[in-house]
């Protein structure tokens, strides 16, 4: 079985992130890393592929100025491939653009049984990206996925709902976006990690793929403004008379978290 | 070379996360709990697949020594210990540990480090397959002896441990301290003289492996000490503990040189190591002195701006560059099959082990009062950091091995 994972490469988290005035969009100029939301996916992909006892995972990914960095943990973690789109005319890109550009380098990289995105990214959040692949591949696709398991040519799914899951059983190949949290990502061995730089990374451009119009021109989606977040509230402070946990039971009755 | 690679920087990330993760949490228990630090050191080695890949290695080495026995193979061209990667593989994990806790390092380096050398250095292929596999994998513990209560710089001299003779097997006696992992130990090279009734400065020095259990050997408690609490110090036993030919390391009684060879190798392994944990130490020292220099207010000014602050920090900050660059030296060596002389290496252990622990003690002075207390990590640090110029081979030996390098003829 083949998995394509698709990985996203972001700024560290760790480090202070910067807008860029005129585009309103995060500067990646610097080192990029492996999108944490998209090691689950990885972790998954290599489950997967292990369990079926033959394939290899290979993975995408649309960075700018050629960045590999986040894909040789990815590799290194136990990938065997990537395509790696970089091209200054995709700077700009809406979450349209970018699905389209990751359908084409899905396609570039090789036929995949299964294609696993993550939810949403760590530092967009559109979260609407894996939909958007699926539509352009026209491929089956099931979203929040907290598990897997592979049954011939169908895959069962635990969809994550608002109260449970939904178990959901689906054609390959298909789509699938999978939570946070849901597998434990292996950390990389060392032989991994010494074998990442030689496995093949291809990188192409945009018009390699033969996606046009692209970047600022052809996204349908802008950032019209961005506002500082309200800085946060006074917590309400109950006092214990015996009767306090009712009113933390109201509480998180009102936020719908029980 | 003169920075770090790609790769190596990808090891480091990957140790500092295991590291916080797994590590940290568990820092006060290895410090001042008395809990062993095997158990993660196995998670470790697992986690990043170092025993497998140090075990593949291996038994490719094996099967080269096989060939080269059975006349198939030429000696000249061994296989390298660092398959599919460098000196800097296991460098980096030291330096990151000995950020955190110096003593996980003392206690893995002397098992999977000196006591697996020791016997795959001079051992026979059949000693080598029986105990070097179960070392690097840290599936057994191991432990090297050499040290006893009357015996430590001049270790051959007045060593009194010794092997008799009785049949075809031996009988071993003497006592060993300040034995590093001692306490629980599964497999022990421990080094003695062979008692022919001659004269003691005479005799041959012989190594031999030991299982813990056997008849006769006990192993003492940990011992409380200074610093380093993370890795276990004991004592050692023997009392008349019988041993056949398959445990003498080489099954040879007359090794080249004596035996001193084979130990003599050992110091050297540990002195190139010494320098890599001093790096660790003083890049942490430096690190949390920085922060502290910047956050600490006196006089209304972060304590950073006073001159004699600066100093302390520029003085760790010369001694980082320049171990780094003896560390940088050992990986380039090491990946061109070479050895530093063993003045050299004494050489740099010296240097790295007073630097590590005056830029210890430095960055406790920057901490001030805060700085001997336990809460802040320099207290620890600068205790772990004055056993370097002590145990593989205290400054003052080390001095000795230069001068005399130098004035010989
Ligand atoms: C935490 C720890 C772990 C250890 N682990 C091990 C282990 O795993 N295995 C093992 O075998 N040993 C181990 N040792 C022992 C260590 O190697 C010895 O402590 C060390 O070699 C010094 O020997 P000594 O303690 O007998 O000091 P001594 O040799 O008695 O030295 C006392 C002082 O005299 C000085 N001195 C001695 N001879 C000379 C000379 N010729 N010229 C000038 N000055 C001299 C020394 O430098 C020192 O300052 C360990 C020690 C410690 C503290």
């Amino acid at each position: 079985m083949n998995v394509t994972v698709c990985v996203k490469q972001i700024p560290d988290p760790a480090l202070p992130g910067e807008l860029d005035p005129s585009t309103n969009t995060l500067k990646r100029d610097g080192k990029l890393i492996l999108d944490e939301s998209d090691s689950y996916g990885v972790e998954m992909a290599l489950q997967l592929v292990g369990a079926a006892g033959g394939g290899e995972v290979g993975i995408i990914s649309m960075a700018p100025n050629g960045e590999v960095s986040g894909m040789r943990t990815a590799l290194a973690m136990g990938a065997a491939k990537g395509v790696l789109v970089s091209d200054p005319e995709l700077s700009g890109s809406d979450a349209l653009t970018t699905a389209k550009v990751l359908a084409a380098a899905a396609q570039k990289l090789g036929h995949a049984d299964l294609i696993i995105a993550g939810t949403e990214s760590s530092d967009g959040y559109t979260g609407t990206v894996p939909e958007q692949i699926a539509e352009v591949l026209g491929l089956p696709s099931v979203t929040f996925a907290k598990s897997v398991v592979v049954d011939g040519d169908t895959i069962k799914v635990n969809r994550q709902s608002e109260n449970g899951y939904d178990e959901v059983v689906c054609s390959l190949p298909a789509v699938i976006s999978v939570t946070a949290g849901v597998v434990e990502p292996r950390y990389p061995s060392f032989k991994g990690i010494m074998a990442a730089k030689s496995k093949p990374v291809d990188t192409v451009t945009a018009a390699d793929l033969g996606i046009t119009p692209v970047g600022w021109g052809g996204a349908f989606q802008q950032i019209t403004g961005i506002e500082q977040a309200p800085a946060r509230q006074a917590g309400e402070i109950v006092e214990d008379d015996g009767e306090a946990h009712l009113k933390i039971v109201a509480f998180l009755e009102n936020l719908k978290v029980i | 070379m003169y920075e770090w690679s790609e790769e190596h920087e990808m090891i480091r990330a990957a140790m500092k996360d295991f590291i916080a993760k797994e590590i940290i949490p568990i820092r006060d228990d290895l410090e001042h709990g008395d809990l062993p630090p095997y158990d993660v050191l196995r998670k470790m080695y697992k986690t990043f697949g170092i025993g497998e890949q140090a075990e593949a290695s291996f038994r490719k080495r094996i099967e080269h020594e096989k060939a080269v026995a059975a006349g198939t193979a030429n000696d000249t061209d061994k296989p390298s210990r660092h398959a599919g990667g460098d000196a800097g593989l296991t460098l980096i994990p030291t330096i990151e540990l000995c950020r955190q806790c110096p003593g996980l390092i003392t206690a893995l380096g002397v098992s999977s480090g000196l006591t697996a050398s020791a016997i795959s250095g001079k051992g026979t292929i059949a000693q080598k397959q029986r105990w070097v596999p179960d070392l690097l994998t840290l599936r057994t513990i191991g432990a090297w002896a050499i040290t006893e209560p009357n015996s430590g710089s001049d270790a051959f001299g007045s060593m009194l441990a010794t092997a008799r003779r009785d049949g075809d097997e031996y009988i071993l006696t003497g006592n060993k301290t300040f034995i590093t992992n001692g306490p629980y130990a599964d497999t022990i090279v421990f080094i003695c003289k062979l008692d022919e009734g001659n004269d003691p400065k005479q005799r041959k020095v012989l190594s031999f492996v030991l299982d813990s259990g056997m008849p006769g050997l006990t192993q003492s408690k940990p011992l409380r000490k200074m610093g380093m609490h993370s890795s276990p110090t004991g004592e050692l036993f023997l009392d008349d503990v019988r041993v056949g030919m398959d445990r003498l390391i080489g099954e040879d009684e007359n090794p080249p040189k004596g035996g001193r060879d084979g130990a003599k190798a050992t110091f050297q392994q540990e002195r190139a190591g010494v320098a890599a944990m001093a790096l660790g130490i003083i890049e942490q020292c430096l690190e949390l002195s920085v922060a502290y220099s910047k956050e600490r207010v006196q006089f209304g000014q972060p304590i950073g701006e006073f001159q004699l602050i600066q100093q302390k920090l520029a003085m760790m900050e010369v001694a980082r560059m320049n171990i780094q660059n003896l560390v940088f030296r050992t990986i380039e060596l090491s990946n061109d099959g070479k050895t530093m002389t063993f003045a050299e290496a004494s050489a740099m252990k010296l240097y790295s082990a007073q630097q590590a622990t005056a830029c210890a003690l430095e960055a406790v002075q920057l901490h001030g009062g805060n700085g001997y207390m336990a809460e802040y990590h320099v207290e620890q640090l600068a205790r772990d950091a004055k056993v370097l110029q002590i145990y593989a081979g205290t400054d003052e030996i080390q001095t000795r091995a230069i001068a005399r390098s130098l004035l010989a003829d």
